[in-house]
């Protein structure tokens, strides 16, 4: 890996040393995001003050949440050399099961006599489990489909995709579409003590979020700290890169990659609950609107690492925001022109990015035991 | 794994057929079986699982117009599959087809209601060009941010799927909106940009300008065929030179025009099959059916075909011997967008009502062609076979639907199925207790992130 990473840049080391050319990127991106700041406040008609910047940095880590949960299960798996292009699939099938454990388990609990808002708070918390446990399942699949049978890994993700569609689709259309009861709603927005008091850094990151973009946080720092501090972070990378090696030193190939698989669908699970458990109180079957590739993306911004993918999924969450803003504002403006910024700011991050960022060297290779 | 030497002697031809046809056959007969258990636990008896595949059987085949419907639905299936199996072959996975479909479906759309008194013989094809453009150029552009970048084409083209819809929901309710019309849709197309119903055809070669184009068109056919069979080594040592031969496949070409355009209208006037003015089954079926052959030649008599092929096959290989790879991405890439983009033609063309493109116009058909593709393992004429299917399935859902109450989104379950056999036929072997063939095992269809 690192060989491959001084044969890429050697040819682009012409007039600038490796610091300076950082350097120089960072100070275009500053001048960038100003730039893009001050033509978007003239499109808005010069309405973003302080207070409304800090709203809408809220707002961008509210957005970034499951993109950057996507990129967290992407990443997990393919530390582990497993390519998941099916994570869009399980956001959709833990947004689903979301919804759905969530209405019913609320009426359930109502007609047994608990009191509306005990029943809501605990049928909320058992809706975010069995979503993170159905996508879990079918990240299992992709697991068995991948590992055990070989399959390429890329098709397998869409037949995970695919797979959710039809299931979300039928499950939707049979239970879900006729006279629906009302649930309990969304998840309350709090406050973290303390830390919402830090001044800028608390009004964004630690007041009136939900529970799952604090989770994203906490994953963030955790994922982090597994992949690059502990034993089992060590195993996944090592898979990853070089599995032959890995599994000479002793190292269950197999059962690392499922693992890695399964804890990744666990966490898409997560991402696919904050459509139904955060954003809105209804499930449709469009709803993740390629959010999961767009955390692919993030991913490979990200170069792999839990941080960088997490700044990649701000970078979108920043482009919601501008469009939803924008669409406030400025009404006269077709709204369908600003829906289409983030997908287009994704690809412009993508063809800027990919070239340099290095894949695990292992990743969508099926591994054979010999 | 068994060695080479222990490998069968050569079997006969329609054995082979039969082993390539027996892996997707037994996919779709699980993927079925898959189905109906689903069916069974969901609605609690089998008796519905009974009912939902005989009213889909029946939609699909029987009711009135069922079948007509079912080649309708093929049509598309066709060539989005087509579209899919010439990026398969070149290593690039074309995802988004469902958004070159869409802009196809712009392009027709605006060129087919832009102008008017147009004869047919130009205004038709103008608007199939049209469409394949605008599907091309859709699908150029990841395809040179791959060349060029690196990106991923799966990630670009999946973003180019939200743009482009929301690109047709802009371009239909603003600059392209029929202003007469209290739907917001674009006006209708040119009576004569549209794709004829196979009903209509008499009355259309009544025309002696169709009757023209027509001949031409089988004119090329006859000519195209006549170069191919001539060919071959057997037949083209009856020549004594390449013009005489040149000369000789020419001449077929032209007997064959000018005995369609001479023979075929008054023949279509007195004795036509078809009289249900409301059958809506269109010539875009023999478009299609055309193009299976012409990507079938292009893909295994071309040399772009090759080179296709090669930098699918082993890219370094490709590299080695000289083939331009950005090149290979960006044309196979314009060549898949187009088929896509013509799909969406046939859809503005053909087959919508209004004969316009309609707001929330949503096919749904991207992902099922991938299944298509893969369960053909992409060859032409196996994705018109896994097309027929496909439609079948597609057009007898909404009786299934009537009949059982069953949910028609079964249908995307069975098709999530049959992809997912399809994928690992480890799995389908591993389900039914099956060994192996020797050489049989699947060559990868995709590559990783890098290159």
């Amino acid at each position: 890996m690192a060989n491959s990473m001084i044969r890429k840049s050697a040819p682009n080391q012409v007039g600038f040393s490796a610091k300076a050319r950082q350097w120089v990127t960072a100070v275009f991106v500053v001048v960038g995001l100003v730039a893009a700041f001050l033509i978007f406040n003239a499109v808005i008609g010069g309405k973003c003050d302080s207070h409304c910047v800090i709203g809408m940095l809220n707002q961008t880590l509210r957005y970034a949440a499951p993109v950057a949960l996507a990129a967290f299960c992407g990443i997990m798996c393919e530390r582990a050399a497993v390519v998941n292009i099916g994570i869009e699939g399980m956001m959709l099938m833990g947004a689903m099961v979301a919804y759905a454990a969530n209405l019913f388990s609320f009426v359930a609990m109502k007609s047994a006599g608990l009191d509306p808002a005990t029943a809501g708070e605990v049928s909320r918390v058992l809706a975010l489990v069995a979503a993170i446990a159905a996508s879990g399942l079918l990240a299992l699949l992709h697991a068995f489909v991948s590992i055990r049978f070989r399959a390429d890994q890329i098709i397998s993700g869409t037949v995970i995709n695919i797979l959710a569609i039809g299931i979300t689709g039928y499950f939707y259309r049979q239970f879900l579409s006729q006279d629906i009861p009302a649930g309990p709603g969304t998840f309350p927005p709090f406050d973290i003590p303390l830390l919402a008091q830090i001044p800028v850094i608390g009004a964004i990151f630690f007041s009136g979020q939900k529970p799952i973009v604090y989770l994203m946080l906490i994953l963030t720092v955790a994922i982090h700290f597994v992949l690059f501090y502990t034993p089992w972070g060590l195993r996944t990378r090592a898979v990853g890169e070089n599995p032959r090696a890995a599994d000479t030193l002793g190292i269950d190939v197999y059962r690392v990659r499922y693992i890695n698989v399964f804890v990744g669908g666990l966490i898409a699970g997560l991402g696919g609950a904050w459509f139904t458990l955060e954003a809105v109180d209804v499930f449709n079957p469009l709803m993740t609107n390629g959010l999961g590739f767009i955390g692919l993306a993030a991913m490979i911004f990200g170069s792999w690492a839990p941080i960088g993918a997490w700044v990649g999924a701000l970078i979108f969450g920043l482009g919601s925001t501008v469009t939803t803003t924008i669409s406030i504002f400025r009404p006269d403006i077709p709204s369908q022109l600003p829906q289409m910024l983030p997908y287009i700011l994704t690809m412009i991050v993508l063809a800027g990015f990919v070239g340099r960022a290095v894949p695990p060297a292992a990743d969508g290779q099926p591994y054979e035991k010999q | 794994m068994s060695s080479v030497a222990e490998a069968r002697a050569p079997r006969a031809d329609w054995l082979r057929v039969l082993d390539l046809l027996s892996m997707p056959a037994l996919a779709m007969v699980l993927a079925f079986v898959g189905g109906a258990l689903i069916i069974w636990i969901t609605s609690g008896s089998l008796i519905t699982v009974g009912e939902a595949y005989g009213g889909m059987i029946n939609g699909a085949f029987f009711k009135t117009r069922g079948f007509s419907e079912t080649l309708v639905a093929t049509t598309p299936y066709i060539f989005l599959g087509l579209a899919l199996a010439l990026g398969f072959k070149a290593g690039l996975f074309n995802i988004g087809v469902e958004g070159q479909f869409f802009v196809g479906a712009i392009g027709a759309a605006w060129v087919g209601s832009a102008f008017s008194g147009l004869p047919a013989i130009i205004h038709l094809p103008l608007a199939l060009g049209a469409g394949a453009l605008g599907g091309a150029l859709w699908a150029m552009i990841p395809g040179y941010l791959k060349a060029k970048t690196g990106a991923h084409e799966v990630i670009n083209t999946i973003m180019m799927n939200y743009i482009a819809f929301r690109l047709t929901e802009f371009v239909v309710s603003g600059p392209l909106r029929d202003a007469h019309s209290s739907a917001v849709q674009t006006p209708r197309v040119a009576p004569n940009a549209e794709l004829w119903s196979l009903y209509a055809i008499p009355e259309r070669l009544g025309d002696p300008l169709n009757a023209l184009g027509v001949a031409l068109v089988c004119a090329f056919l006859g000519w195209t065929f006549a170069t191919w069979q001539t060919a071959r080594p057997s037949a083209a040592r009856r020549f004594a030179s390449a013009s005489q031969r040149r000369l000789a496949t020419l001449g077929v070409g032209a007997v064959v025009g000018i005995v369609t355009f001479l023979v075929l209208p008054p023949l279509t006037r007195a004795w036509w099959l078809l009289n249900d003015q409301y059958d809506r089954l269109h010539i875009g079926i023999f478009l299609a059916l055309v193009t299976a052959v012409a990507v079938w030649r292009l893909l295994w008599k071309t040399t772009l075909g090759f080179e296709m092929r090669m930098v699918g096959a082993n890219p370094d290989a490709a590299k080695y011997a000289g083939i331009n790879s950005t090149r290979n991405i960006v044309v196979t890439m314009a060549l898949s967008g187009a088929l896509a983009g013509v799909a969406g033609t046939i859809e503005v063309l053909g087959v919508s009502i209004c004969r316009c493109l309609p707001l929330f116009f949503s096919s749904g058909y991207g992902f099922d062609s991938i299944a298509i593709a893969l369960l053909a393992q992409n060859h032409p004429f196996g994705i018109v076979l896994g097309s027929f299917v496909f439609g079948a399935m597609r057009n007898g859902a909404d009786l299934m639907e009537l009949n059982s109450g069953v949910s028609k989104y079964v249908i995307s379950l069975i098709q999530g199925l049959v992809l997912l056999f399809v994928a690992a036929p480890a799995m389908v072997r591993w389900l039914l207790r099956l060994r192996a063939r020797a050489g049989e095992e699947q060559a990868t269809i995709t590559r990783g992130w890098g290159g």
